[in-house]
């Protein structure tokens, strides 16, 4: 089974599971570490942070309490959604991944030849969502305590500019949430980046993969558990002859995947897991992911050749002289 | 004026025993090759390539009337771009002694042999296809290489390809893209065909099917005892040069399989007990099969071996992701250059992994490191290989030698006391 396919499907049962499953009354939780947008009526399970940024707006001193509590709680569940499967959360669940991959599926159909960043540039990015990641813990601390020019039309802010929410709701029928906020002059500011990312979003995905996430808060907070998730990216560097091709197939642009010849488990900071390193590798054993440390998807030269499409029919004897 | 048309001048008359002393060379060789009664039989088809050597060889770049040839050196030509263009690539580095002394003329004497000898060919109708190329695509990876390609260029059309020597580097591998775009653009005025992407994509599809082949037939010349002699492999490899890639891939299928029932059946070349050797180095190239001929002889079996005009050539292919000319077209760039063992690069990491792998899968008992005289990239990284020998506890034999005949006996004393060591190190353990 090809892992790309079987990874598109996973993503497919995780949109279907997390957007409608209410209405079949599933309920994974409110506290999950994905793009599932909690305004999306009926969600199956939804994304953590929303929760997160309210429990956070109240005074200090209630964080020794019951506040402290619950909000250690909450954080607890999120942690181990994501040590089990780290990174697998990005590639594997997020709709709104899904939504990227499917749009570069279609640049693909049409021949439409991507972009990529300057390896300076990418690496400078990479601080953006430490910086978002920052901003969302801060400013709802900052309205929670009196914190001068932080009023309440900052409440979850990251939400607010958040272009899951305008989307999301869409696929049920709901449009409410597709609008620019011109009752405040931070709900005006944050809604018009939600519009436009949206914006971005569709437009982005005919020039780069995976732009959106690049820059996604979410992949900070899982990136906290690269080292001690079940999951991991092994690499033998003795067997890679760094051919480049993880690299080159790699969505986030991840230069370690090829240039590490050392370290061995190589889920890196911006790594969505989405093996398609592992597709393009032809070195056996040189690339693996492992489950609690038992392989579940190894780098083979025979692999590489079927996953290539080489036509070996063509050389189904092919009179010789 | 007529008669004097028909007097061959001073130089045809050279070129013509040149060529004469060479098919004697060839002839002479492949009187020792054909004693030995064990070879596979589907070598018969590489043989028929080389055998008739001087006079063009069956399969030798026999292209139709009109089809462009396009002649390459090193590993570092994409001849994707040039089947997409539907041209015959052949690639002409040379390993004829004969035509060393031509070369002289254009080079000093401490120039490596395989660039006088090519430079006699591509001077003097020696071998005809030399002749045929509509262009000469010359990668500037050793400065001999480099140089030749501006004597070459007053003689006929000359495209170099410049490749970057720091290969980690960011702004070397968009240069080394623009250089593949530049060699694509030289191919496109040469054959006057456009390369699209669906040609393109057939291209590297008919490249990677003979790889596929490749890939098999080193694996299986792994196998203990041995099933096919090093200096065939060689020869095999050697043919990839001359030949239609399709029917080489289908006549090394052909040999594949008879590898394959040889392991079965245990029929072998070498007995288990011969020395299992390793050789890298500066290339090596039909007809000299100088240090192959004598170390096999001696009863030692080459079961691996690290050239660009063998392994190397062939073993890494281009892997494509989102199949847009762009997106293949760097494929391919980074195919020829990043997982490329060349000594040409600055750094020799790839080089060391390589041979280590080789030693530990096809279980490698010595290395034999080839020099030839006036290689530098060759011989500044011996030192640093020697190192890995010695700490890895493989023993390594160092030879430096050119094309000439002179120094047979000397090497053969050298290569019979290093095997010696391999058999007294093997009835120690």
């Amino acid at each position: 089974m090809n892992v790309q396919r079987l990874r598109l499907i996973s993503q497919f049962v995780f949109f279907v599971l997390l957007t409608y499953g209410g209405l079949f009354a599933i309920d994974l939780g409110s506290r999950m570490p994905t793009f599932s947008c909690a305004f999306v009526p009926d969600n199956g399970g939804s994304c953590f942070l929303i929760g997160f940024q309210h429990m956070l707006s109240r005074p200090l001193p209630e964080f020794l309490g019951e506040q402290g509590i619950r909000l250690l709680k909450s954080l607890g569940i999120v942690a181990l959604w994501a040590v089990v499967i780290n990174k697998a959360w990005c590639g594997w669940i997020c709709p709104f991944g899904l939504m990227q991959d499917l749009l570069t599926r279609l640049r693909n159909l049409v021949f439409i030849d991507m972009s990529r960043f300057g390896w300076v540039t990418r690496k400078r990015y990479k601080s953006v969502k430490y910086i978002l990641l920052a901003l969302l813990i801060l400013i709802p601390l900052g309205i929670g305590n009196g914190v001068p020019g932080l009023s309440r039309d900052w409440t979850a802010p990251f939400c607010q500019m958040c272009p899951a929410r305008p989307l999301m709701p869409l696929f049920r029928g709901d449009f409410s949430e597709f609008h620019i906020d011109f009752s405040s002059w931070p709900g005006l500011a944050l809604t018009t980046i939600a519009v436009i990312l949206v914006g971005l979003l569709f437009t982005s995905a005919f020039v780069k993969r995976r732009f959106l996430c690049s820059y996604c808060p979410m992949l900070a907070v899982l990136s906290l558990f690269d080292k001690v998730g079940f999951l991991s990216l092994n690499k033998d560097g003795q067997k890679c002859t760094r051919c480049g091709n993880c690299s080159r197939a790699c969505p986030m642009e991840i230069r370690e995947i090829e240039e590490e010849k050392t370290l061995s488990n190589l889920v890196t900071q911006d790594c969505i897991l989405c093996l398609k390193c592992i597709d393009a590798c032809p070195e056996n054993q040189a690339l693996e992911a492992r489950f609690l440390g038992m392989p579940i998807y190894t780098a083979s030269a025979e692999g590489f050749l079927k996953r290539q499409n080489v036509d070996l029919l063509r050389l189904k004897r092919k009179k010789k002289r | 004026m007529k008669a004097e048309d028909k007097k061959p001048s001073r130089r045809e008359r050279l070129a013509k025993k040149i060529k004469t002393n060479l098919s004697m060379t060839v002839r002479e060789l492949f009187e020792q090759i054909d004693e030995d009664r064990s070879r596979p039989k589907a070598m018969a088809y590489f043989d028929s390539i080389f055998k008739n050597f001087t006079g063009g060889g069956e399969n030798v770049v026999q292209v139709p009337e009109g089809q462009k040839v396009i002649g390459t050196y090193c590993v570092f030509v994409p001849e994707e771009l040039v089947y997409a263009a539907g041209a015959h690539p052949v690639r002409l580095c040379a390993g004829t002694y004969e035509s060393s002394e031509v070369g002289e003329e254009y080079l000093p004497d401490v120039a490596c042999p395989m660039v006088k000898s090519e430079m006699g060919l591509e001077t003097m109708p020696i071998l005809d296809f030399y002749q045929k190329c509509d262009l000469v695509a010359l990668p500037g990876s050793c400065h001999w290489k480099l140089k030749m390609a501006e004597m070459l260029e007053e003689r006929k059309p000359v495209h170099v390809l410049d490749v970057p020597r720091i290969k980690e580097r960011e702004n070397s591998r968009q240069y080394w893209l623009e250089e593949v775009k530049n060699f694509k653009a030289a191919v496109e005025k040469t054959t006057g065909t456009r390369i699209t992407r669906k040609t393109l994509k057939g291209a590297i599809r008919t490249v990677q099917a003979a790889q596929v082949e490749v890939h098999r037939f080193f694996e299986l010349r792994k196998a203990i005892p041995a099933p096919i002699l090093g200096r065939d492999a060689l020869a095999v490899m050697n043919a990839y040069f001359y030949d239609d890639v399709s029917r080489w891939a289908a006549a090394l299928a052909e040999l594949n399989d008879e590898l394959e029932q040889r392991i079965a059946e245990g029929v072998h070349v070498a007995p288990a007990s011969s020395a299992r050797i390793l050789l890298t180095g500066s290339p090596m190239v039909f007809p000299n099969w100088k240090v192959p001929m004598i170390i096999e002889d001696l009863g030692g079996v080459l079961v691996a071996d690290e050239f660009c005009t063998s392994q190397r050539y062939l073993s890494d292919m281009v892997a494509m992701d989102e199949g847009t000319l762009n997106d293949m077209m760097m494929a391919i760039a980074e195919r020829y250059v990043l997982p490329c063992s060349c000594p040409m690069f600055s750094n020799t990491l790839e080089r060391r992994d390589k041979l280590l792998q080789l030693i530990e899968e096809a279980q490698v008992e010595g290395v034999i490191y080839h020099i030839l005289k006036g290689c530098h990239p060759y011989d500044i990284e011996l030192k640093m290989m020697e190192k890995l020998m010695q700490d890895k506890g493989i023993p390594m034999l160092k030879i430096e030698t050119d094309y000439s005949p002179q120094d047979v006996e000397q090497l053969r004393t050298r290569i019979e006391a290093f095997q010696e060591t391999l058999r007294g190190r093997r009835r120690v353990q």
